[in-house]
């Protein structure tokens, strides 16, 4: 469960980001973030993984309030966090693997056992025969599929992904939806930040849409009638 | 941290040392020299004060002889010096024993005395304490009396120069501390600014470790541990660098050194001075590391 409680982010000198935004998220939903460029939702996940602090409220992720973690629990927090970015953030110099693998031997796994599990994931996701790779010999869909497998790393608990398809053309678009898909099935929590309307309208379950940093929207597709 | 973190380390230690090899060469260099600074003030202190400890289990007092003695009056002259408590054996040095001791002491560079006539050194006693009477004061108040003695022009004893050596290796002692704080304090920063460089040019590999959730000791770690390597190896080469200078003073017979070699043989550091300049070269290095990240982080952390 992640609850966010009259959380305001203003930025010096005097620019507000969001403002008194209320918000639950239960376990295993596939949330879409909405809105124009501007609207706070790249500031919202940053809140989320502990990137950025608030300036008011309480944030709480799986009972833990994040608000208050020291150095060492907000590495544990991205831990259980499986962060998706639109430029990707790869280490060019590394390979697909050891990309993917990195983010459990931070964690402490024994280095076999990390590039298995980053073997398998990249396997999965059908880039067998491209582990090797560099992420600059990679196409747009495979570097968003090797970002996908590093946030699935550590089973997370939430995923959060900032404008995933960004980059790609509309049949790789489709491809990563129905990866995010996947994954909820596993009981992961997905929340995605898209100002792409038509994709949060066609694969959202709930729709939460910002404007200048407000919550205007939060359409459930229960309350709305819309399936995911 | 657990043994993949640490091989992971490891790795980023590896990786950036080989990538800015040059930049690491040349701090480690800044390292030794400034090192090597301190280590031969300390050389020279330590060989002082080996000489001074030598100087002050001899306790033995120099007393010329007027050239107008005869035979009969010296050894009378000697007879009454022996009968003072305090004196253990009275020693007589004619001058050909003289010249011919200072001649072995020159060995094979004595062809340097070649036209000077052999009686040009004077005779002397050399008057040595009983070790109940080896206390500065009482071996003063000795040669005091001693001096009072006709017969005797000179009186000399090594407290004199004990008392100028002590001042010496003082001086050295606050030299070697006050001018190593003043390179140790410019190493630091340039070690510093290395880590800096190192820090800037990983800023994205940094950011993506935060991102997947590495810790702020993983994330430092590496830079700490390049540090301590680049210190070590500069207070090393350091080490190295003072060992060849010992070896190349060992064979400069003819400089004043010489003398302090017929004297006891020049001593490299002890282990305790090698530790201390490896130790101090180590935490230079990993203490610039430490305020460079702490910069860095605080600054990254907004």
């Amino acid at each position: 469960m992640i609850q966010l409680f009259h959380v305001s982010k203003i930025y010096p000198p005097n620019t507000a980001a969001l403002k008194d935004i209320n918000l639950q998220i239960a376990k295993g939903e596939l949330v879409f973030l909405a809105g124009p460029s501007g609207a706070g939702k790249t500031t919202l996940l940053k809140l989320l993984f502990r990137e950025e602090e608030p300036s008011r409220g309480q944030i709480i992720i799986h009972g833990k309030d994040v608000t208050k973690l020291n150095s060492r629990g907000v590495a544990r927090l991205r831990q259980q966090i499986g962060l998706v970015f639109q430029e990707f953030k790869f280490l060019p110099h590394m390979t697909a693997l050891d990309n993917v693998a990195l983010a459990a031997l931070v964690t402490g796994v024994p280095r076999q056992e990390s590039y298995t599990k980053a073997y398998q994931l990249l396997r999965e996701l059908g880039l067998r025969e491209k582990y090797d790779a560099k992420p600059p010999a990679l196409s747009g869909g495979e570097q968003q599929r090797v970002a996908i497998a590093r946030a699935l790393m550590n089973d997370p608990m939430v995923v959060l992904a900032d404008e995933p398809t960004g980059n790609l053309d509309a049949n790789l678009a489709d491809e990563t939806m129905r990866l995010f898909r996947e994954i909820r099935q596993r009981g992961t929590t997905i929340i995605i930040a898209s100002h792409d309307l038509d994709l949060s309208q066609r694969y959202g379950t709930r729709v939460i849409s910002l404007q200048e940093g407000y919550l205007v929207d939060d359409l459930s597709p229960l309350k709305e009638g819309r399936a995911g | 941290m657990k043994g993949s973190q640490w091989g992971l380390v490891g790795r980023r230690v590896c990786s950036s040392l080989w990538a800015r090899l040059w930049t690491h060469v040349l701090t480690a260099g800044t390292m030794a020299v400034a090192l090597f600074v301190f280590g031969a003030l300390m050389l020279a202190q330590e060989n002082l004060q080996n000489l001074l400890t030598e100087w002050g289990d001899q306790i033995q007092i120099n007393a010329y002889l007027d050239k107008g003695l005869g035979t009969g009056e010296v050894s009378l002259l000697r007879d009454k010096i022996q009968s003072f408590p305090e004196v253990e054996r009275v020693r007589h040095i004619s001058r050909e024993q003289a010249w011919k001791d200072f001649r072995g002491a020159l060995g094979a560079h004595s062809n340097v005395l070649e036209g000077l006539p052999e009686d040009v050194l004077p005779a002397s006693f050399e008057v040595f304490v009983k070790p109940a009477y080896r206390d500065g004061p009482i071996v003063e108040a000795l040669a005091n009396r001693l001096r009072k003695e006709k017969g005797l022009t000179t009186v000399e004893y090594p407290q004199e120069w004990v008392d100028r050596l002590s001042l010496v290796v003082l001086a050295l002692h606050w030299a070697k501390w006050v001018l190593g704080g003043i390179l140790f304090i410019a190493v630091f920063f340039i070690v510093r600014s290395t880590v800096a460089l190192a820090i800037l040019a990983q800023k994205d590999e940094i950011e993506v470790m935060q991102l997947v959730g590495a810790t702020e000791e993983l994330i430092q770690a590496p830079f700490v541990v390049e540090g301590l390597i680049q210190g070590f190896i500069g207070a090393g080469l350091s080490v190295l660098g003072l060992w060849f200078l010992v070896l190349f003073l060992r064979d400069q017979t003819l400089t004043p050194i010489a003398l302090f070699g017929s004297l006891g043989q020049l001593q490299f550091i002890d282990w305790r001075g090698i530790a201390l300049i490896l130790a101090i070269g180590s935490l230079l290095g990993a203490s610039g590391s430490v305020f460079s990240l702490r910069r860095f982080m605080k600054r990254w952390k907004g």
